[in-house]
């Protein structure tokens, strides 16, 4: 790395600082005046008399807090994120429950320690007024339902203080030498380049969405710009002309080219498409560390030559830009450092899936009689482990996940793309972009997902011709939602395109002999066979869906993933898609129980109480099996042990135990003989060799070293409901 | 396909000498305690604990329509990989590691009885001796389908 004091990147220069855990601050001269301090002073005590409901004062605080950030001295940047964070719990719309008063708090004291911060004299001492406080608002604003972009401070989000003095050259395309890395490139540098570039043009992405919504919207176009500035300082550090040249014309696209002639029509369309030739040369570019040939994507040249003719006066701005504020650049990297690390991947989940398995061996050693009573001292030491290890547990999960956003603007981008291909109009709308899920989870996640977006768009949708003679509007609306349930995250996909059709799904399963002829199926199966492989109601069959390998698939790789999907689907008005899949894979918590001779664990997500009945409380409605009053409910009994066809349970439910179990909203009342205890579990696969077994949605190794089976709570549901409808078929 | 020349594991099923090629085996351990699997056909004998790893069991005296025995204390499970999985194959006993040449293999005969007559890929016969060579992957693909059926399938099936 001997070339980096030149145009270093920030992230190469906050590695080089964070190694060395040198730390630089710019010289006291710079110290802000009294009368911003006394700002500080006022503002505080603003926030601090908040109320609950003051919205308005609430925004006019926000907007007092941005402006500081104005005047805060160059070279704090720190300081400046932190503002941003005020800022940010400030927002109006933020949280209306009953955290407020702790945001607020959080605000007052992150915007206290950004005073102290830049009145304190002490070069050491102002890190630690400030960081203290921004780690716990972040702590804090983390938990909100809707966390905010903004709330990751990354290393171009310094508000404009990152220093990459844009190349003086810029390439032209009929000159652009082929794709090649310097000899002396530092490979892992080129890891990072790509990841974080892959993160700008996620972000530019979305943006540029926004942005073909509301074409005014500066913020969006920022974003965009800044993605575009990003990469080109990084991509002009490792000497990639094409891309420094693409970067620097969109950045200008977006700059001038989009205030003077505003976002539509062209400009728009050639956004994209420059976003697309960035994303394909920084996949290739990745590739090629694992030795794949390096060359520009398809199609990169031609996006290039017609930025260079929109581009009639390049990039003046963008020089300002960069070099108005250099001067204070290091000690913006100095501060991006401390905020986040990189992990290699495979080390995180590595680090993960051995915190599942000592979770695991830890509650071996809890259960032993050996640290048991007798020996009071050494069973409280092991509670300390204990308290420790389940903490450690929860940490390492949080450092996997991940919020669904970026899966959410693919989706939203492709909809878009398929809607415009198709001759469509489509309003796409994201709800819960923020909920957040395993990363592994997420990449599995995003194929099914896709499927159903492209089915809403080609099957569902209708052309706007046909819409305007249904009475709806021309356009119509997509939209997916995400969100946290019962320790499940439920993404939804719908539209209010034409439905299902009933009669054509029927005819079409008839057609392949998945149904009788004559067989009459209630709605929800009728619907269920969507799922059925090879079933596909389209009438031509498109390059996108409509070769019927599309539901059945999506709903083996969700099963897969313990999780479910649901239809729902109403004539004319619309179809929605219900995706349930649990937070993460890695480990279950389950209520051991026992059945005859056989012990399942539950998973304790699904369990909502467990009662030992009373004998009038259980009765049989005609025909429709046993159920069982509980309170104020009245649900079906599930004999376990017939179900998993398990020998020596008791059939007496009065000597047995009642364990209620839920899923979504559906619920029922499984017969177990007994609870043994509560325990974590490391799920694995059972399928090796089986296949999917129904009802089983995982094995665990239990504390006695045996196997225990995961029961797999909305597969038994069904499995129930099945088991009674052919009593009632028998009766 | 016909068998190849090479080494065999062979083993015993009741009073047959089987063998599959030693490349297929990944290890043979004593019977674990076995966890039934509920809803799986009878071939599947449930699963275990190996070293942290759950692996699933098939009893190939089911598989091959014996009459089933309970585990004795010759009995062994001879763990396979297959499909980038590990498998165990229930046995009554494990036998030798045997070379077995060429000339020795005769491919299977063209009987209709029989289950293990779709896995069988060749007969070996030397002194005295006849060992029937099966695919190993073609009795786990099996495995699969079979699971499917009865109870695994999908709810649309019904």
């Amino acid at each position: 790395m001997t070339c980096i004091s030149r145009a270093a990147p920030a992230w190469a220069v906050a590695r080089r600082h964070s190694s060395s855990r040198s730390v630089r601050v710019p010289p006291a001269s710079r110290r802000p005046s009294r009368a911003i301090l006394s700002r500080f002073e006022r503002l505080s005590a603003g926030i601090g008399r908040l109320g609950a409901s003051d919205l308005e004062t609430r925004g006019a605080l926000r907007t007092d807090v941005l402006g500081l950030i104005d005047h805060v001295p160059a070279g704090h940047a720190r300081a400046c994120v932190s503002l941003r964070l005020v800022a940010e719990a400030l927002r109006p719309d933020r949280d209306r429950g009953d955290r407020q008063p702790a945001l607020h708090q959080a605000a007052r004291t992150l915007l206290d320690a950004v005073r102290r911060y830049l009145s304190s004299p002490k070069v050491s001492d102002r890190l630690s007024w400030i960081e203290g406080p921004e780690r716990s608002t972040i702590a804090i604003m983390r938990n909100l339902p809707e966390a905010s972009p903004a709330l990751k401070p990354r290393t171009s989000d310094l508000i404009g203080l990152t220093d990459r003095r844009p190349p003086s050259v810029v390439a032209r395309a009929e000159s652009l030498p082929a794709l090649a890395l310097p000899n002396d490139t530092d490979r892992s540098l080129l890891g990072d380049f790509c990841d974080e570039a892959r993160e700008y043009i996620e972000s530019a992405e979305a943006a540029l969405l926004v942005l073909e919504r509301e074409p005014d919207n500066g913020d969006a176009a920022q974003t965009v710009m800044r993605a575009f500035h990003s990469i080109k300082g990084t991509a002009g550090f490792l000497k990639l002309d094409g891309l420094v040249a693409l970067a620097h014309h969109g950045e200008s696209l977006l700059g001038e080219r989009r205030r003077r002639d505003g976002f539509a029509g062209r400009i728009a369309a050639l956004s994209l498409r420059a976003l697309d030739a960035l994303r394909d040369t920084v996949a290739n570019l990745d590739a090629s560390r694992a030795g794949a040939a390096l060359a520009y994507p398809p199609g990169f040249l031609d996006v290039l030559r017609e930025l260079e003719d929109i581009d009639v006066e390049p990039g003046a701005a963008t020089v300002e830009h960069g070099g108005s504020r250099s001067a204070s650049a290091p000690t913006a990297r100095d501060a991006a450092a401390t905020h986040s690390a990189r992990v290699r991947l495979d080390r995180l989940d590595a680090l993960v899936d051995l915190v599942g398995e000592l979770v695991v061996a830890h509650w071996m050693i809890a259960q032993d009689p050996a640290s048991g009573h007798d020996h009071p001292e050494l069973a409280r030491k092991v509670a300390h482990a204990g308290k420790l290890v389940r903490d450690l547990h929860d940490m390492s999960m949080g450092l996997r996940m991940v919020p669904l956003r970026g899966t959410c603007n693919k989706l939203v981008r492709l909809a878009r793309d398929l809607a415009d291909r198709a001759g469509k109009q489509v309003d796409c709308r994201v709800e819960g972009e923020m909920t957040e899920l395993d990363r592994n989870m997420v990449e599995l996640v995003a194929d099914p997902l896709m499927h159903m977006v492209r089915n809403a768009i080609d099957h569902g949708i209708e052309p706007p011709e046909e819409r305007r003679a249904r009475g709806k509007p021309a356009a119509g609306c997509l939209t997916v939602r995400a969100s946290q349930m019962n320790g499940q995250v439920v993404v939804t996909v719908s539209d209010d395109g034409r439905g299902l059709q009933r009669d054509r799904i029927l005819e079409r399963a008839q057609a392949r002999g998945l149904v009788r002829p004559g067989e009459v199926l209630n709605d929800t199966d009728l619907l269920d066979l969507i799922f059925a492989p090879g079933l596909s109601t389209a009438q031509q069959v498109t390059d996108v869906s409509g070769r019927g390998v599309g539901m059945d698939v999506v709903r083996r790789n969700i099963q897969a993933l313990h999780g479910r999907v649901d239809v729902e689907s109403m004539p004319g008005q619309g179809t929605t898609i219900t995706l349930r899949v649990p937070l993460t894979l890695a480990i279950t918590d389950g209520m051991l129980v026992r059945v005859g001779e056989e012990r399942y664990i539950v998973p304790t997500t699904n369990v909502v109480v467990s009662v030992r009945p009373e004998r009038g409380a259980l009765f049989t409605v005609g025909g429709r099996g046993e159920m069982v009053r509980l309170r104020h409910d009245v649900l079906p009994l599930v004999r376990l042990h017939r179900l998993l066809e398990v020998h020596g349970a008791s059939e007496d439910p009065a000597a047995a135990l009642l364990m209620v179990v839920a899923a979504g909203d559906r619920r029922c009342a499984l017969l177990v003989d007994g609870i043994l205890g509560q325990q974590q579990v490391v799920a694995k696969p059972v399928t090796a060799g089986i296949g999917e077994v129904a009802g089983i949605s995982g094995a665990a190794i239990l504390g006695d070293g045996r196997v225990g089976l995961i029961l797999d709570v909305p597969q038994i549901l069904d499995l129930a409901r099945r088991a009674q409808l052919n009593t009632q078929a028998v009766a | 396909m016909s068998a190849a020349a090479g080494k065999y594991l062979t083993f015993f099923l009741g009073a047959e000498e089987y063998g599959m090629e030693i490349r297929a085996v990944h290890e043979i351990i004593g019977v674990l305690p076995i966890t039934r699997v509920p809803r799986t056909p009878p071939v599947v004998r449930g699963v275990i604990n190996l070293r942290g790893r759950v692996i699933s069991i098939l009893d190939l005296r089911r598989k091959f329509d014996l009459p089933p025995v309970e585990p004795g204390p010759t009995s062994c499970i001879i763990v396979v990989a297959a499909h980038a999985a590990h498998v165990g194959l229930l046995v009554d006993r494990v036998s030798e590691v045997a070379d077995i040449a060429a000339a020795d293999i005769a491919p299977p005969p063209p009987l209709g009885g029989g289950a293990q007559t779709d896995y069988l890929v060749g007969i070996a016969k030397s002194a005295a001796r006849v060992r029937l060579l099966l695919d190993i992957s073609r009795i786990i693909d099996a495995g699969d389908v079979a699971a499917a059926g009865p109870g695994g399938g999908a709810p649309t099936a019904a």
